[in-house]
């Protein structure tokens, strides 16, 4: 009886959406590489060059950013118009990263809702609702930034702690499995990555006293392939004194090795989330990626040593998960100042001046740091892209002022690159804040913060959108923003960069120069990185416009695709 | 100070220390809704209810009354009998019951007063519309007293499980407070 009825209501559905199948059809002969209902891994090897789709939430494998096309350029980007405008049923913080396979897009909202339209139109093909547990763990927001798709399936990490894979076709659930205990603070904002039938995902749970990981599923079947804790359990590291910088971190080394001893490694509880897509190399069968504060945030007395590896860039074997490298910018960190942005992969110059494959990552200290790829080290960092003050007083429990503010000088944005002008665009935040400490034991799970991050309500807060020569690491450009910046930024072939604000407003700078050519009232924050495709010809540039929950920017539920008028 | 270790071991140990013997879900919701409300109405003004309320934040609540991380001369001992899977199984039964209509009071000004601490203090960032979700507890509609008094609790730091809203409630004057709970009283979710 009930497996009648539920063929019935199949039925009627493949019927419904026959007119969208159709459509979908259409639009095929648009494509570069592949068929139209699967996505290759060839496709997704060579999305770097892949004009037509994006394929990846940061383009390619190599997180770049940089979009191939160049018919919306410099010379006519101010004919740039809204194409069609899509509301989603959620009006919440939006961090979608779009992606699009032949004319399909995929995004999400909040709450973990998938959205499958007609990447001309905006007409909606599919909706997936989560059906969400009982015990969801969000500290910035019930935020998604996006889905990963390969072959005929799309893949989304949820705020329950779950990965799910829908058909692609139909948004039809194929199968779901647990990441990690919710219970505990593990949780998903991420879009994950998908290589070679593997999916890859890292966790939120870095203010909840989590053990961070990341972690390799089977595409097919769900199924737990390797997992890479990113707390080992020997946490304690060198105990170096000074940051990446060379500046003084002001530990009590004597006093840090007093409570070890008596408390034992703090490695079960250390935090360690992974909060952004790794990069992806091919060529040496290697990921790397970021990983976030120790937990609790500005509480050091219950986890000494330099709590390894919070706060790194960190290499592993992309079959296996092994460790490989690790380069870490702040050891037993107190300020929360920790690594987000996602790594990029693009050849730089050492210290001799040889073009290496490189690694670049966007701090949450205001630097662009540029790493060799071969073992991690450090080739240089940036200038300053934020104003940094009083680094690094230690929190107390009247609280200490120190620039940049706990929001970092770059969030989780991405930042994006054009590697013939061989720059890093990066969005900044200045948000003066007071770190304050107050111990507290852990809290099975609940929210740890050992303390407070609070914004200085009588200073001045804005943003900047800043160029990095990334072989130099001079400032090549900055332009000020009216409030701090989130969400991220698409560098494209046409000469442009594109990036929103919490203000509604989205732009397209110069990429050389960070003139601004062209903009855009969005209505509600545009806190979401942009992404670009070309259908039937015809080049569009989507973002959403949803707002943000972490600096409480106007909510939305937009998705707006450009395109240049007639 | 050996003390963290302590609590960090018995926070991670897979079997508390704790279950109460003989536990039948019906005698102890029989003890709750004797203070809680039968029909999910309290029997005073300042019991919460708990009917209808988040499950994971009942749970969360009975845990933390249980370690001593939220202190109440009720509610400690009688949270602290149960293990976790017993106070899931009781979260769970007053999760799943209907929020009780109790009619809220407030008086004029209340509203200007509450925005003002609710503007200042970004309460929508976490709590949104007031409907709770998870580790969020349900305040439309809370009774005024208890809301009152656990917002004064959080300020003066008598309420410990939760610093987040101790810090923020540092800047709430009295006044700002009693608005406060006033106005959620009388938020209705349809
Ligand atoms: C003798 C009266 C009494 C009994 C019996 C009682 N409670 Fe309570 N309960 C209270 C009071 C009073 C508070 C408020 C405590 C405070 O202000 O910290 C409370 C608070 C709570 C809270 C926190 C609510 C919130 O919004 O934070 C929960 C959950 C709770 N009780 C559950 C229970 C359960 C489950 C039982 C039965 C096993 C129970 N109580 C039995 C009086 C009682
Ligand atoms: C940073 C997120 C955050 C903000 C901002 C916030 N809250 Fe809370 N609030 C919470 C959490 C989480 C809890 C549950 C605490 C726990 O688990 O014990 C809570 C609990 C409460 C409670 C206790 C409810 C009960 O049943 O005992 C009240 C009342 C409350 N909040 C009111 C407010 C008001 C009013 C504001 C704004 C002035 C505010 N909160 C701002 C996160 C927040």
């Amino acid at each position: 009886m009930k497996t009648k009825a539920l063929a019935a209501a199949a039925a009627i559905v493949l019927c419904s959406h026959a007119g969208s199948l159709w459509a979908q059809d259409e639009v095929s002969h648009g494509t570069l590489y592949g068929d139209l209902q699967n996505v290759t891994q060839s496709m997704l090897n060579r999305a770097s060059g892949d004009g037509n789709n994006f394929l990846h939430a940061n383009g390619n494998y190599q997180q770049t950013r940089y979009y191939p096309a160049s018919q919306i350029n410099t010379g006519n980007v101010k004919n740039l118009r809204p194409a069609w405008i899509f509301q989603t049923e959620i009006v919440d913080s939006m961090e979608t990263s779009p992606i699009v396979v032949n004319g399909i897009m995929y995004v999400t909202t909040a709450f973990n809702h998938v959205y499958a339209l007609d990447a001309r139109t905006g007409q909606e093909i599919w909706h997936y609702t989560h059906a969400m547990g009982p015990v969801t763990t969000y500290c910035c927001g019930p935020n998604n930034r996006g889905v990963a798709v390969s072959g005929d399936r799309v893949f989304m990490g949820t705020l329950d702690a779950k990965l799910v894979a829908l058909d692609a076709k139909t948004g039809k659930q194929l199968w779901e499995t647990e990441i990690a205990d919710p219970e505990l603070g593990y949780s998903e904002t991420m879009a994950p990555t998908v290589v070679d039938d593997m999916v890859l995902i890292g966790t939120n749970g870095g203010e909840y006293g989590i053990r961070g990981f990341v972690k390799a599923f089977d595409a097919a079947s769900g199924e737990l392939k390797w997992t890479f804790n990113t707390v080992p359990e020997d946490s304690v590291g060198v105990w170096a004194t000074h940051d990446a910088t060379g500046r003084d971190m002001l530990r009590d080394i004597e006093a840090e090795k007093a409570a070890l001893a008596s408390m034992g490694d703090p490695y079960e509880t250390l935090g360690g989330g992974v909060w952004q897509n790794p990069a992806v190399d091919l060529e040496s069968r290697r990921i790397y990626f970021v990983v976030g504060n120790p937990s609790p945030d500005l509480d050091g007395s219950l986890r000494p040593g330099d709590n390894l590896y919070t706060d790194s860039l960190v290499s592993v074997n992309l079959d296996t998960g092994e460790y490989i490298c690790h380069f870490q910018y702040i050891a037993h960190d107190v300020w929360d100042l920790d690594a987000v942005s996602p790594p990029i992969i693009t050849t730089v110059k050492d210290a001799e001046g040889n073009d290496v494959k490189g690694i670049l990552h966007g701090g949450k200290t205001g630097h662009v740091y540029v790493h060799k790829a071969d073992d991690c080290s450090l080739i240089r960092f940036s200038e300053a892209m934020v104003p940094q003050e009083n680094m690094w007083v230690l929190p107390t429990a009247e609280g200490a002022r120190m620039l940049p503010g706990a929001n970092g000088g770059v969030e989780w944005s991405p930042m994006a690159t054009d590697p013939n002008l061989h720059m890093a665009y990066a969005i900044n935040l200045h948000q003066p804040m007071t770190y304050h400490v107050e111990s507290t034991p852990y809290p099975e799970g609940k929210i740890w913060l050992g303390g407070a991050f609070k914004v200085i309500p009588e200073e001045e807060q804005w943003g900047n959108v800043t160029a990095v020569d990334y072989n130099t690491g001079a400032i090549a450009w900055q332009v000020r923003t009216a409030e701090p910046m989130i969400g991220g930024i698409l560098a494209t072939a046409g000469g442009l960069v594109f990036t929103g604000e919490g203000n509604g407003l989205f732009k397209a700078y110069d990429s050389s120069n960070g003139g601004e050519l062209w903009r855009f009232q969005a209505g509600a924050g545009v806190n979401a990185p942009p992404s670009s495709y070309t259908v039937e010809g015809r080049q569009y540039i989507v973002v959403a416009a949803g707002g943000n929950a972490q600096l409480n920017y106007k909510r939305g539920n937009n998705i707006i695709a450009f395109a240049l008028s007639d | 100070m050996k003390l963290p270790l302590l609590v960090l071991a018995g926070c991670l140990a897979a079997v508390p220390a704790l279950a109460k013997d003989n536990f039948v879900l019906e005698d102890e919701v029989a003890l709750c809704t004797g203070c809680h409300g039968e029909d999910g109405v309290p029997v005073a003004t300042d019991y919460p209810i708990i009917a209808g309320q988040q499950y994971f934040y009942i749970f969360t609540q009975l845990r933390d009354f249980g370690a001593g991380r939220r202190e109440n001369e009720t509610m400690t001992p009688i949270a602290a009998e149960y293990d976790r899977d017993q106070a899931k199984e009781i979260a769970q039964y007053f999760a799943d019951k209907p929020w009780p209509d109790v009619p809220g009071s407030s008086q004029e000004g209340d509203r200007q007063l509450a925005e003002k601490a609710m503007t200042a203090a970004e309460c929508s960032a976490c709590h949104g519309k007031w409907q709770g979700d998870s580790r969020i507890p349900r305040l439309a509609g809370q009774q005024v007293d208890y809301l009152a008094t656990t917002m004064l609790d959080f300020k003066s730091k008598t309420r410990k499980n939760a610093p987040d809203m101790s810090n923020l409630m540092a800047d709430v004057s009295d006044d700002e407070i009693h608005a406060l709970a006033r106005y959620l009283s009388t938020v209705v979710i349809h």
